[in-house]
């Protein structure tokens, strides 16, 4: 199984960046973060002391609609909770996240839009990773399908996904807590325990948080394990940044 | 947050003067567009281009639907730009702008009205069914000339896009899979292409593809849509200080030398491409409609 | 540093990389922060500090600090003390409002905020005229307003040097990690002749165009670079450009220092300012 591409601070413009490339589903995403910065109309939010999140969803050769909406109200309320919205420079201030479908196909109206959320997720982490918003911790998050034999199946395509009786998406802290879970179709609770537990192996099976920052991290992560992912990306970011000094 | 950031007088100053140099910040000539790449994603129709630091990305789709009522014999084809926060920051999400609309004009006249695409062959059934196309421009960093950078990359797009193949038997609409029957190719019927001038210092300057800053510094735009044979389907003088009458005609000339060399550049890019994909073979057309 | 230690948002700073100086409290730079942690083992300390962006952890043991260095094309957020070159939006009363950042909220610089102001001897500044200021104050709280000046309070001088308003010259963007750096490159010692964080790309053109003229040079933290050449006469406008396509191409590209050597003999022969 090939893991999924991606890179940072691809976009020049934009205040952080990443692309992103799912090879299970074919959708190849685009995202941008600009924060913080002034949002004219909603200045006095409901919450003044912290900063107002915004999510755009872009489909790549359709007009956006209510699906995307729904996915943007998901996307939103998840990244709500990981952005430190009070530190310095952000209250009252906007982060907004913008998310292009660059690449695969488009999800139809009406069509379920789980498929597509991780990799949504996984974009958006990174491109606030890219201009440093400040985060309390990083996540990673997977789709699991489960047949009419009630087997659950990882790395599901967008037919995949289709034939499926029920779709999970899970998304996991860092800290192991879930995050997110969005469920869809038929199944009873004993199956949502299963699909949870082989969900956060999957998001898990991974470099541990904390216990493993004093090791340079080199061949352990493989690409399937999501957040070990999230980890070599952004450090082949760094060292490519910082390579005057890295080097010297 | 609607408008970018306003050049200071210290630069708006330099670059007025520097052009009086016949300089540039990128030290390029007035008559020389920034470094073109194009390239294309997996599926046909999805071009990315870059020029300069301006980067964007078009795809193409095609769906059956019903031909308009007045006309009949006509397929549809839509061009649709959205600019969002992605490109800018100072353009807001889901929320339409000035550089929007005027850009949407300048490509669907250049591109659109001009019938580079002929709808007529995207008809399938009288009345009943035809292909629409469109066009979908992502920007995903603006550094100044959106139009013409847009107007390549829809143009390559059509080029590189195939849609399927599709016939009537016995009055019912049959589309063939991509593994049934080689997809097709849309009919273009000439290749225009827009070519954005800005004026500066009571049009003694001319320059061709502005930046940013350039732009933000100019004193009147003119944007001349032109094929490779030198016919003019578009002219405008849209906004700012008058440009002398012999200037469009210079003007046009410079434009059309523009189009052929972008042209060129776009048919090998696209040639490399669709020979790259015969070489990949059947197996990978066939995992691609099995994506679908 | 031969193996940087890179952490993530929510990863624990480990305690033996925080320098070890216990005379005086350890200072939190950007994306370092400080979690109280109510611990069941009354042994272990209670408080953890953990990263809140990612980035390669720096320490510095004479000022004992301890900071994280992110991406470089991040966004700029005032810091007190950063030096800024900023655009003046319009004026008030009291103040000049000033832009920092494009699409932020503007900063406040007095009207009386420059090197021997008085009510009749203060600057006229318009809109688009450049300031080269210090952040000194940010304020508390949400809604805070950043407050900038042009002066040393406690001095009267415009210090360090060169503050206050800037005329001429042009302005280049680049990301607020390679300002800086060549901040840090140009304010020490200048005649080093070695590389500072990995550039040269400053003295090699101070050295190529000296006999032309040289130029001026102010970094503004918030990702913008001040040139002007008047000094340079005919040549001005080309050197300028010639700078100013340098610095960018070395942001861009990330140049190593052999590279920026290059770049250097390229662009200048380019623009035809050297033979």
């Amino acid at each position: 199984m090939v893991g999924p591409t991606a890179s940072l601070s691809t976009l020049n413009r934009a205040d952080g960046s990443a692309s992103y490339k799912c090879p299970a589903t074919g959708y190849d995403v685009l995202g941008a973060v600009n924060g913080p910065i002034e949002l004219p109309a909603r200045r006095d939010a409901l919450k003044p002391e912290d900063a107002t999140v915004e999510v755009f969803v872009k489909p790549g050769n359709t007009t956006a609609g209510v699906g995307e909406r729904y996915v943007e109200g998901i996307l939103r309320s998840v990244l709500g909770k990981v952005i430190l919205g009070r530190e310095r420079g952000f209250p009252r201030r906007g982060v907004v996240i913008t998310l292009a479908i660059v690449g695969g196909d488009a999800v139809e109206r009406g069509d379920s839009y789980l498929t597509i959320l991780p990799a949504l997720l996984h974009t958006s982490l990174l491109a606030l990773l890219s201009a440093a918003v400040p985060l309390s911790m990083t996540f990673s998050a997977t789709l699991l399908g489960v047949t009419k034999s009630g087997e659950i199946m990882p790395d599901l395509s967008a037919a995949d996904a289709k034939t499926a009786v029920s779709r999970h998406v899970l998304a996991f802290s860092s800290k192991n807590h879930l995050l997110l879970n969005e469920s869809e179709g038929r199944f009873d609770f004993n199956t949502w325990e299963q699909v949870r537990e082989r969900a956060l192996s999957i998001c898990q099976e991974l470099t541990m948080p904390g216990s493993d920052g004093d090791v340079a991290m080199g061949d352990e992560s493989d690409g399937s394990k999501v957040d070990g992912f999230v980890r070599e990306t952004v450090e082949d970011r760094l060292r490519r940044d910082y390579t005057w000094k890295i080097d010297s | 947050m609607s408008k970018e950031a306003p050049l200071s007088v210290s630069e708006r100053q330099f670059i007025l003067e520097a052009l009086r140099q016949d300089a540039r910040l990128d030290g390029r000539g007035p008559d020389q567009f920034r470094p073109l790449s194009i390239t294309f994603g997996e599926e046909y129709g999805h071009v990315k281009l870059q020029l300069g630091k301006t980067s964007l990305v078009v795809r193409i789709s095609a769906e059956v639907t019903q031909p308009r009522d007045d006309r009949p014999f006509d397929g549809l084809f839509q061009i649709n730009l959205e600019l969002s926060a992605m490109g800018s920051p100072a353009w807001e999400n889901g929320r339409s702008n000035d550089l929007e609309a005027y850009a949407t004009h300048v490509l669907d006249s250049v591109v659109r009205r001009s019938n580079a695409l002929d709808t007529e062959s995207l008809c399938i059934l009288k009345g009943v069914s035809c292909w629409s196309i469109r066009a979908d421009v992502h920007v995903l960093d603006f550094d100044g000339n959106l139009t013409d950078a847009a107007c390549i990359a829809i143009m390559t797009g059509l080029q590189h896009f195939r849609r399927p193949d599709a016939v009537v038997k016995d009055g019912q609409v049959i589309v063939y899979g991509v593994e049934e029957r080689v997809p097709v190719a849309l009919n273009i019927t000439h290749k225009p292409l827009s070519v954005t001038f800005n004026s500066y210092n009571d049009g003694k300057n001319i320059i061709v593809d502005a930046t940013l800053k350039e732009e933000q510094a100019s004193e009147g735009e003119l944007v001349i849509g032109i094929n490779n044979g030198g016919d003019v389907c578009f002219v405008s003088k849209f906004s700012g200080a008058p440009v002398d009458a012999m200037e469009v005609v210079v003007k046009s000339n410079v434009a059309l030398e523009k189009v052929k060399d972008i042209n060129t550049k776009m048919e090998k890019a696209m040639q490399a491409d669709l020979a790259k994909r015969a070489k990949k073979g059947m197996a990978d057309l066939s995992r691609a409609e099995n994506d679908r | 540093m031969s193996t940087p230690l890179i952490l993530l948002p929510g990863d624990e700073v480990p305690s033996n990389h925080l320098p070890s100086t216990k005379s005086n409290p350890l200072k939190l730079g950007s994306g370092v922060r400080l979690l109280s942690q109510p611990s069941t083992n009354s042994a272990a300390s209670s408080h953890v500090l953990t990263a809140s962006q990612a980035g390669i952890l720096t320490t510095d043991a004479k000022r004992n600090t301890v900071s994280l260095q992110s991406f470089s094309n991040r966004r700029y957020i005032p810091t007190t003390n950063d030096l800024i070159i900023a655009q003046i939006h319009h004026s008030s009363i009291d103040y000049f409002h000033c832009i920092v950042t494009p699409h932020t909220a503007q900063a406040l610089l007095g009207q009386l905020s420059f090197e021997g102001a008085t009510k009749k001897t203060r600057p006229m500044l318009n809109r688009g005229d450049l300031v080269y200021a210090r952040v000194s104050s940010v304020g508390l709280g949400a809604g805070a307003e950043v407050e900038i000046t042009c002066v040393n309070p406690a001095t009267g001088k415009a210090e360090p040097g060169g503050l206050g308003p800037l005329t001429g010259g042009m302005v280049f963007d680049i990301s607020t990690g390679f300002a800086a750096r060549l901040i840090r490159a140009s304010s020490s010692s200048a005649d080093h002749g070695d590389a500072i964080d990995g550039l040269v790309v400053l003295s090699e053109l101070g050295k190529k165009l000296e006999s032309s003229g040289g130029f001026e040079i102010a970094v503004g933290r918030n990702g913008k670079v001040w040139v002007d050449c008047s000094a340079a006469g005919d040549t001005a406008i080309k050197s300028t450009i010639a700078i100013g396509r340098c610095l960018q191409s070395t942001d861009d590209n990330n140049l190593n220092t052999t590279d920026q050597k290059k770049l250097v003999t390229k662009v200048l022969r380019e623009m035809k300012l050297s033979s």
